[in-house]
């Protein structure tokens, strides 16, 4: 795309200044042929020791989940740490981080896509399976966390005998269109972006004579065969999912968020919740990625895919999102002084001096401080501290949720219903196994999939682009 | 149809062989033996011989008429004994019907309604042809219905263990009768509670006529007796003090709880809102001073609050008795009393300015020189006949339970009949009583429960309940009313009456000839209508005590100087006080009660000792403050939201007791507070291990004030289920209050502390209606909810209902908790689950203490920390407020919570899914959930689930009301105005109109229709009805300037609302303050100094 040549001033034509080379997105000068049997390698090598081990923890961890979820709805959801006032604890607090992680993977995927953010292309699938899986986490817990699960399906708008629907004024009733909505888009953009990888993958399977496996995957490849038209008509399917998703990613936790602000609790009750919220989701979403590629980057030797420029530019994003939290943490503060609102204004310096005060400065500190650091380069490039800032932001994203929903509720207008909320040890332990049923999801992703776009990666190799790179991008 | 057989001789052939026969009358051919071959069937199938079809089908019918119909008419007593007002063919099935009886007392009786489902009994309401009651009721009476279906009540006579029949029982009390009957009673001892029933005197009078050497002896834990004593000495008659509140305009209570310790409280309760209500601002409001060494219900409403050492009443008593009288011989008693004299002196004068319309009263636990006083200050002020009736009672002539001790211990009682009480557990602690009783060869117990002394005891009757007996009483006023049983006892019990005939010889123990014989004796006349009249109305009319006027002696009162214990915190005063809830531990197995939280500690399941604040600081456990604090009460007692109590040893001479302390403001500083009937230690499932037990403590020489106590701390700690966390109202504009000077001046006052929403009008509203400018029953009622896509239900219906709750005459007493508790099945949680914040009540009662101090200083400056020891109190009753625009509705996903034609908020339970979102969105947190299966599971053993002992015990499905649906786990409940109650007096009223041929009339006439805690409250605090209505109680309530809307300013147009609470200080006493304390916060909290001068022009 030609840029709108400003007026350029007289000085640059002396000095002559050089153009900078944008940084590769695939380093080494890696051939078509390396990426491929990089990336199918994953897929078609023994299956390592290792990923064995974390397997059978893994699904060790996710039986912690089935084990509290299964006690809760035999028993009754007492066994939580809810109470009078504080109707809404760790599910929905749950349900919000985990919906917040599955943001940064179809920001990524969609947003990026649309704004030509060629370093996207590495990280994409992973971070789209990142997104399905946190949904599939998230969506266990306002399922579960009602009172009568079995009569869930009152919340779909199911023509009944008794002719009566959904109540479509609650921000809930929204959560279950958009969740819903979210996690099927996501699922068809991931699974679109894939059919080119797996009909490579079918190919080779083939070619070594593994029938079973180049018929498993030819199913799923729907009979993709690279044509040009097969790729026109792909762009246009991806793209068209690429602006049906970009919506997704703002509504989503716009809608999520609706469940505080349309209600009227001091501290839920505000109207800077949508903003906030995206910019936290996005903050929380590409901490997990870096969570989980920096690992996957090292273990694979994927040096040269996930470069160091990969590892800036989502740093960059949580560093602004960051800011963003940070800026929308103030603006709360301000409001309620401004606003002269008493309940309002006890709510927050509740939160930040009362009785959980040590969960807001674990909030401000992970969420506002922490990403300060991303300023610094030295700091990005240290993989080791980048991952070990990823899991603050993680830490602190999680606070977040529960700052919001717990202080506010404990703490609310009648002063005589005032209370204290207490996780149970059944709270804990189902959350802790949604760890291990997302670990689960992801360990089969890397197994059994392509762990990165091998097609799109590709285009934006060095070697792709005949003119290397002489600004006629 | 018979087929006769024809057995054919034998053939010539077969005779002419060798001859077979079977038997002997074979042979010989008899004519039995020809008989019995005829016969189809051998014998013992013979016995259906002859049965055809028809006599099958009839045998058949008998047997289900008796096996269906009897199962369910089994119940119901076969003499036509209960008084239909109408035919029976009235009776419609699932209507319930409504009989008179009453709820005995220890003195006195509570006349009450009971309303009965298909013979069982489910409800309690009072009965309104008692005026004094005016259809009240208390706290206790609600819950009593719940003792009926008690599980662990007992069911079995049993004598060394093995059970015991009717006839076996009769014969066991008639043969006790016999046995004793040569030597004239010598070695029979009897030892019962004290009762008003006049049966059981007339009994007892037949007994000792009898068996004149057989000792009969009366015990209460808490008896009447100094009031008692102090009449006989300066009236020289039996009298007994009945207090007209409402021609009282100033009072002074010296450590008299009138609303609820003693004898007559809900009548005083009734009478004292009588003179507080304030419905316009020319009325008269009376003047409440209350001394008092704990903080009590009556405390809570005074308008001047003394703390004072119970010990140190009689000084204050003289003091004041010298200002009034002029007596300075009283000065003398007064000697070394640290009271500021102003106090004393203002008081004095404002009292003497209402001469006439005055009340001084003493409590009756204290000794019978305060009651002289007081009588003397009464006498000079001349409230004698006009404020304060005397009742001339029948003395008593039984022996106290020391003299019964006695005569144990000297061997003289061979047989003890120990008729309800439970000295095991609260006879004074010297009498050493459980091993007196263990020293008696036979020792025959008639018990409702298991419990400590029915387990000493050889022989044990169940005893029935009030509800399945016949018997009478006596109010406290003296009118008789009757015991009717509304259902046969469900356990073969026997009642107190019946026992003491038996012994007596009684020729026809039968209880209701006994009732019959007694109340047609008082009645006079023709005796079955009379006694049919007393059933029906559930009293005899003019059979209270006479009031008499008799002469006040004056040189009887001793003016001995009063000893004045100097207290500290190693010689404190402690306070035996009776429960609110389990009253002297006779209600201990009632789950209802047990969960009801305190009105002033708002602790469930649980008593502690109450120490002041003053005395925690000197202890060490007091209330330092959090590092940052932000709110006012964020006490160290309290970890993570359940309070932690430090355990202490007190010890009152050599005797020790070990319970939990609670930090309680208003106490006086030296005195402990410690609630009795506790601690159990052979109850039921519910009472069993709650509390402490006090009565190890007290001896028969101090049963309610002793000194010199000291208190050391173990160590331990216990988490005791606190139902309120916070006390402050932190400044907010909750409970609005002002001094009746104020009012005056401002009727309005209420709309400058708070705020009411400013709803604009809307498209379809009225033409330039701002909401602000309307009344708070009109924004609820005339301003569409407007704007939305889901049809907005029409106002224009016949009725839409409203209440208005007085915070002016509340006293908190907690009835309308458990009132709507027994009306509405709600279920109990038990203590682990209160202790984590689930407890159910669909009403709570929010107790809020202010000192009129700024806040917690939680950035610079002292702050202030401490728990107020001095605190004004502030009461309001919280239920649903049945908004208008109600937060729940609108974020219910599933249509669960929905709003009606007629304003109420209700709750579809088929619906609910459980989201709780409702409960989060509730401004007023009203909404309760139903964690787990409470009805289903068990108290002890939730967390189990289906592993644990699955559904509910048949005796407690009894107690459930019909019309209320019982509410699974998973789905949210709440108050709904007691909708059945609601709808059941719409299509009555339908009915009678129809019926009157009048079928368009079906607005249902005011007062008709009442909700369960509007019902039962004794101040009419509540008042529910049609707001479409001008005319109605609860729109010419609403017109009033001081109602106001709980956080009005959300917009939420709630159906409740309230009526601001008026205090009417002194200006002249010491302790003035020109605003109420709450007021005072509100203004530091919410105008800080300079911010709003401006505006005021």
């Amino acid at each position: 795309m030609a840029h709108a040549e400003p007026a350029v001033p007289a000085i640059l034509a002396d000095v002559k200044p050089a153009v900078l080379p944008r940084p590769a997105l695939v380093e080494n000068h890696r051939s078509f042929a390396w990426i491929t049997e990089k990336i199918c390698g994953i897929v078609e090598g023994k299956t390592p020791v290792w990923w064995w081990w974390c397997f059978a923890v893994a699904c060790f961890i996710a039986c912690f989940t089935v084990a509290g979820i299964s006690y809760a709805v035999a028993v009754g959801i007492g066994v939580w740490g809810h109470r009078t006032p504080v109707n809404w604890g760790w599910p929905i607090v749950n349900f919000v981080f985990w919906i917040g992680i599955g943001h940064a993977g179809t920001l990524i995927s969609a947003i990026l896509c649309l704004l030509r953010q060629k370093w996207r292309t590495s990280i994409n699938r992973a971070a789209e399976a990142m997104t399905i899986f946190a949904v599939v986490c998230a969506g266990i817990f306002p399922v579960f966390h009602v009172g009568r699960v079995w009569y869930a399906w009152f919340l779909f708008p199911l023509p009944n005998s008794n002719y009566i629907w959904p109540q479509f004024r609650s921000p809930l009733e929204w959560d279950v269109f958009a969740v819903s909505t979210y996690g099927t888009v996501s699922v068809l953009f991931w699974y679109v972006g894939m059919i080119p990888d797996l009909a490579t993958l079918r190919d080779r399977f083939a070619s070594v004579g593994k029938k079973f496996r180049a018929r498993l995957y030819g199913f799923f490849a729907m009979g993709w065969r690279g044509s040009a038209r097969g790729w026109s008509n792909y762009e246009m399917a991806y793209l068209i999912l690429a602006g049906i998703a970009t919506p997704l990613v703002l509504s989503v936790h716009t809608i999520v968020s609706f469940d505080f602000a349309v209600s009227l609790i001091p501290g839920w009750h505000t109207t800077i919740f949508p903003p906030y919220f995206v910019a936290g989701a996005i903050f929380s979403g590409f901490g997990m990625v870096l969570t989980l590629m920096l690992p996957l980057r090292a273990i694979y030797k994927l040096e040269d895919l996930i470069t160091q420029y990969h590892i800036d530019c989502m740093c960059k994003i949580t560093l602004a999102t960051g800011s963003m939290v940070g800026y929308a943490y103030a603006m709360e503060f301000f409001i309620a002084w401004y606003s002269a609102n008493p309940y309002e204004g006890f709510t927050f310096i509740n939160r930040a001096f009362g009785p959980y005060a040590w969960a807001y400065w674990i909030m401000i500190s992970c969420n506002v401080i922490t990403p300060q650091l991303f300023w610094f380069k030295s700091v990005r490039r240290n993989t080791t501290l980048v991952w070990v800032l990823s899991l603050f932001v993680n830490l602190g994203m999680w606070f977040e949720r529960f700052v919001i929903i717990c202080t506010s509720l404990t703490r609310d207008f009648l002063p005589s219903s005032w209370g204290y909320f207490s996780p149970t040890v059944v709270d804990i332990f189902t959350f802790f196994g949604t760890f291990g049923v997302f670990s689960v999801l992801f360990l089969l992703f890397i197994r059994f999939l392509p762990v990165m776009a091998i097609a799109e990666l590709k285009a934006v190799t060095p070697q792709a682009d005949p003119h290397a790179g002489a600004g006629h991008s | 149809m018979k087929r006769p057989i024809v057995h054919p001789s034998p053939s010539e052939r077969e005779l002419t062989g060798p001859r077979y026969w079977r038997s002997l009358d074979e042979l010989a051919d008899a004519p039995g033996f020809r008989a019995q071959l005829a016969r189809e069937f051998p014998d013992g199938a013979a016995t259906i011989d002859g049965v055809d079809r028809r006599q099958f089908l009839k045998i058949m019918a008998a047997s289900f008429a008796l096996g269906g119909v009897g199962l369910a008419g089994c119940r119901r007593p076969e003499t036509n004994i209960l008084p239909f007002s109408r035919s029976v063919e009235g009776v419609i099935p699932g209507l319930p019907l409504y009989y008179a009886t009453a709820l005995p007392l220890r003195r006195g009786a509570i006349p009450l309604l009971a309303e009965t489902h298909q013979g069982r009994p489910t409800k309690l309401e009072g009965n309104p042809a008692y005026a004094p009651h005016g259809g009240a009721s208390s706290l206790l009476a609600q819950a009593s219905v719940l003792d009926l279906y008690d599980p662990d009540r007992a069911t079995a006579h049993t004598r060394d263990g093995a059970a015991l029949t009717a006839a076996a029982v009769g014969d066991l009390l008639a043969g006790i009768g016999r046995k004793y009957a040569p030597e004239r009673g010598a070695g029979l001892a009897f030892l019962a509670g004290e009762s008003s029933s006049p049966t059981r005197a007339r009994l007892v009078g037949q007994l000792r006529a009898q068996l004149p050497n057989a000792r009969w002896a009366e015990y209460e834990p808490i008896s009447e007796e100094p009031p008692a004593a102090a009449g006989q000495a300066v009236f020289h008659r039996n009298v007994r003090p009945r207090y007209q509140f409402a021609k009282a305009r100033r009072i002074v209570s010296l450590d008299a709880d009138f609303f609820h310790a003693e004898s007559d409280s809900l009548y005083y309760a009734r009478e004292f809102a009588k003179g507080r209500r304030v419905s316009n601002k020319d009325d008269a409001m009376n003047r409440l001073y209350v001394a008092e060494s704990g903080l009590t219900l009556t405390g809570s409403m005074a308008d001047h609050r003394l703390r004072l050492a119970s010990s140190h009443m009689l000084a204050l008593a003289a003091a004041l008795a010298a200002k009034v009288t002029g007596q300075p011989a009283y000065l003398a008693m007064a000697a070394g009393l640290d009271v500021k004299p102003a106090w004393i002196d203002e008081c004095a004068a404002d009292l003497a300015a209402f001469k006439g319309e005055s009340l001084v009263l003493a409590g009756s636990h204290l000794p019978a020189e305060v009651h002289w006083v007081t009588h003397a200050i009464n006498a000079a002020l001349g409230n004698f006949g006009s404020t304060i009736e005397l009742l001339e009672v029948p003395a008593s002539d039984a022996s106290s339970i020391t003299e019964l001790a006695a005569a144990i211990r000297s061997g003289a009682v061979q047989t003890l009949v120990i008729l309800g009480g439970n000295p095991a557990y609260n006879a004074p602690a010297d009498l050493n009583w459980s091993e007196l009783q263990k020293s008696v060869p036979d020792v025959v117990r008639l018990g409702l429960h298991p419990d400590e002394t029915g387990a000493l005891a050889g022989t044990q009757l169940a005893a029935a309940h009030y509800l399945e007996s016949w018997g009478d009483a006596r109010t406290a006023d003296g009118t008789v009313v009757p015991v009717q049983p509304m259902i046969l006892p469900l356990f073969g019990g026997l009642t107190e009456i019946e026992v003491v005939a038996r012994i007596a010889g009684e020729a026809n123990p039968d209880p209701y000839a006994l009732v019959y014989a007694t109340v047609t004796a008082l009645a006079g006349g023709d005796p079955a209508p009379a006694f049919q009249r007393f059933l029906h109305d559930g009293l005899l009319a003019g059979s209270a005590y006479p009031a008499v006027a008799p002469d006040f002696d004056d040189a009887a009162i001793g003016r001995a100087p009063a000893a004045l214990p100097a207290l500290s915190k190693d010689h404190l005063e402690v306070r035996f006080v009776t429960d609110h809830k389990v009253d002297d531990g006779r209600f201990a197995n009632n789950g209802w009660l047990q969960e009801c939280p305190d009105p002033i500690t708002k602790l469930s399941w649980d008593n502690a000792i109450l120490v002041s604040p003053r005395l925690a600081q000197e202890l060490g456990i007091g209330s330092t403050g959090a590092v940052l604090q932000i709110a006012r009460d964020e006490t160290e007692n309290f970890v993570k939201g359940k309070e932690t109590a430090p355990i202490a040893e007190l010890a009152l001479g050599d005797r020790r007791i070990r319970g939990p302390l609670h930090i309680q403001p208003g106490l006086s500083n030296y005195t402990l507070i410690v609630p009795l009937g506790y601690g159990r230690t052979v109850s039921g499932r519910i009472g069993q291990g709650a509390g402490f037990n006090a009565y190890p403590l007290r001896e028969s020489g101090a049963p309610y004030v002793a000194t010199g106590a000291t208190l050391r701390l173990t160590g331990e700690q216990m988490q005791i289920a606190d139902t309120q966390q916070h006390w402050s109202m932190e400044g907010r504009d909750l409970v609005r209050e002002a001094n009746l000077d104020e009012y005056r001046e401002k009727p309005d006052f209420v709309t400058e502390e708070g705020m009411e929403s400013e709803t604009p009008s809307l498209l379809d509203g009225p033409v330039g209606a701002r909401g602000g400018n309307m009344t708070l029953a009109q924004q609820s009622t005339q301003i569409p909810r407007g704007n939305s896509l889901y049809v907005t239900p029409k106002f224009d219906g016949y009725h839409q209902w409203g209440m208005s709750i007085d915070l002016n005459t509340c006293i908190g007493c907690n009835a309308c908790v458990v009132a709507c508790q027994a009306e509405n099945n709600i279920p109990i949680v038990g203590k682990d689950q209160a202790l984590r914040g689930r407890e159910m009540h669909w009403i709570r009662l929010d107790r809020y203490y202010s000192d009129g101090k700024l806040d917690a200083g939680a950035f610079g400056g002292d702050g202030n920390r401490a728990t107020p020891e001095d605190p004004q109190v502030s009461l309001q009753p919280v239920a649903c407020m049945q908004c208008e625009l109600a937060p729940c509705e609108m974020v219910c996903p599933v249509n669960a919570t929905v709003h009606d034609e007629e304003g109420l908020n209700v709750m579809a339970y088929n619906r609910c899914i459980g989201t709780r979102y409702c409960a989060n969105n509730c401004p007023y947190k009203v909404r309760r959930f139903n964690y787990f299966d409470w009805n289903k599971r068990h108290i002890d053993n939730f967390y189990l689930g289906p592993l644990g002992p699955n559904g509910m015990p048949e005796l407690l499905k009894m107690v459930k009301n019909p019309e209320v649906s019982v509410r699974m786990r998973g789905v949210m409940e709440k108050c709904t105005y007691c909708v059945q109650r609601v709808e059941n007096g719409k299509i009555q009223w339908k009915v009678k109109a129809t019926r009157e041929g009048r079928p368009g009339d079906v607005v249902v006439p005011d007062g008709t229709i009442k909700t369960a805690c509007q019902q039962v409250c004794p101040v009419e605090a509540i008042v529910f009805g049609n707001i479409l209505d001008p005319q109605s109680a609860v729109s010419q309530a609403k017109a009033r300037a001081q109602d106001y809307a709980l956080l009005g300013y959300l917009n939420t147009r709630p159906r409740t609302t309230y009526l601001a609470k008026l205090r009417n200080p002194n200006p002249r006493m010491p302790d003035y303050n020109a605003l109420p304390l709450s007021r005072i916060e509100h203004n530091l909290k919410s105008r800080p100094a300079g911010f709003n001068e401006g505006e005021s022009s």
